[in-house]
């Protein structure tokens, strides 16, 4: 087979400072993951790791972001994840770090995990809420993720993209 | 029945799905500083994380002269509701634990604690170089006993010299013990220093284990460790009191090595 194969790592950012996931921008992420794998793993790795290294996919409002590497070298890739301790950006530095929710070897698969993911979230965000005007908002978002199931999976990653409850709940 | 299913679905080797939707995450090291609001956040993203059952560490110096051990945090004090784990429906267990610092070599050595001391846990400190090897002999006994090795990983995460200490006691540890009896455990004082169960699996992996036994270090070992030190109050393993008026778990038979992967009834 002539295709080269990719795994594809899901990622969420975690941090206790509401600004730190409207900073993510791909180049930032792209920069630090690169950097940390340099320290951690040393020329070696971070030469390996940047022939297939991309971001994928970024939604600031979540924090979820999807980074794409060779299959040979996944692992490097993956074990130095852990590492990220902050983010900087434009001279800021806030701390955070990445929590690997799953690795898919195509997109596809990414996307399914990442569905039932977000619709767990909102369940999760319905039981939290306290505002009843939110809680509205939410079970309309809840009952239209369960009727787009049929439908084509781009048109639910859009509509469970955009979770604006999601800040008050962080 | 669910660590069962989890460690199959270790053993299929190349896949790379974390097919996690069974196992139970277990996380047995929250450092309790004197700090409330931390430590409720620390367990707050835990269970955000996915880990079901917690136990918060509080670590005592060992002194000649008897002396007064802190109350532990009593964990209806923490919170009134507990956090809701990802990805389950049940509320996180909370434990307490307690931690006792040996230093003076001549008055117990290290070696020796794992073959006669009643514990459950032997952490491998790693903030500096070991003064001693590991032999293989006293592992061996200790393993037999079900007695679990603990390897911290929030001082790597934090400074770099740590880090290569970390791993080369990690390594040192995995040569002789093979990676049996190997718990994972984050020394976390602050809610960032926690990692979740699939990146912790990973640093296993940089500690030498290999994937099947870093999962079980995160999953099925932690369990073994908990189920041996509940095991310490009863009767070789079957018999226990429970002072509440509930049904007594029937214990699984096996003895304090408590390897086996057991149900919850």
């Amino acid at each position: 087979m002539v295709r080269f194969k990719h795994r594809y790592l899901l990622c969420e950012l975690v941090s206790d400072d509401p600004r730190c996931r409207l900073n993510l921008e791909d180049r930032v992420l792209s920069g630090l993951v690169r950097d940390t794998i340099a320290r951690v793993h040393g020329t070696f790795g971070a030469a390996s790791c940047s022939i297939g290294f991309a971001v994928r996919y970024l939604n600031a409002y979540t924090g979820i972001v999807l980074l794409r590497c060779r299959k040979e070298f996944y692992q490097l890739v993956c074990s130095a994840l852990p590492f990220i301790t902050y983010l900087e950006n434009k001279g800021h530095r806030y701390p955070c770090f990445l929590n690997t929710l799953h690795v898919g070897g195509t997109i596809r698969t990414c996307q399914k995990f990442l569905i039932h993911y977000n619709r767990r979230q909102l369940l999760m965000l319905l039981q939290n809420c306290t505002d009843e005007g939110e809680r509205e908002a939410i079970q309309k978002s809840v009952t239209r993720s369960c009727l787009l199931e049929e439908r084509s999976d781009e048109e639910q990653l859009s509509d469970s993209g955009g979770e604006e409850p999601s800040e008050a709940m962080e | 029945m669910p660590e069962g299913a989890g460690s199959a679905a270790a053993q299929t080797g190349a896949r790379c799905s974390c097919d996690f939707s069974m196992a139970v995450f277990a996380d047995l090291d929250l450092r309790a500083g004197s700090d409330l609001k931390a430590l409720r956040g620390l367990v707050e993203n835990a269970a955000h994380l996915g880990y079901s059952v917690v136990a918060i560490n509080h670590v005592v110096e060992f002194k000649e002269k008897k002396q007064e051990i802190e109350k532990p945090v009593a964990v209806s004090e923490l919170f009134t509701t507990l956090p809701i784990v990802q990805g389950k429906s049940r509320p996180i267990k909370v434990l307490t634990r307690l931690t006792i610092i040996v230093s003076d070599p001549s008055h117990c050595n290290v070696l020796v604690a794992c073959t006669h001391l009643d514990v459950d846990l032997v952490c491998i400190t790693v903030t500096e170089k070991l003064p001693f090897y590991f032999k293989r002999p006293p592992i061996n006994v200790a393993i037999d006993r079900g007695v679990g090795f603990e390897l911290v990983y929030s001082p790597a995460i934090k400074d770099s010299t740590m880090r290569r200490y970390t791993i080369s006691n990690a390594l040192n540890l995995m040569q002789v013990c093979k990676g049996k009896n190997v718990i994972i455990s984050s020394a976390a004082e602050r809610p960032l220093e926690i990692r979740g169960p699939y990146d912790v699996a990973n640093l296993g992996l940089l500690f030498g284990l290999t994937e099947s036994d870093a999962r079980a270090a995160v999953s099925t070992n932690c369990r073994a460790a908990l189920l041996h030190g509940e095991t310490r109050k009863t009767a070789f393993g079957i018999i226990s009191t429970v002072k509440k008026p509930r049904p007594s778990e029937a214990d699984d038979d096996s003895l304090p090595a408590c390897k086996k992967a057991k149900c919850e009834g």
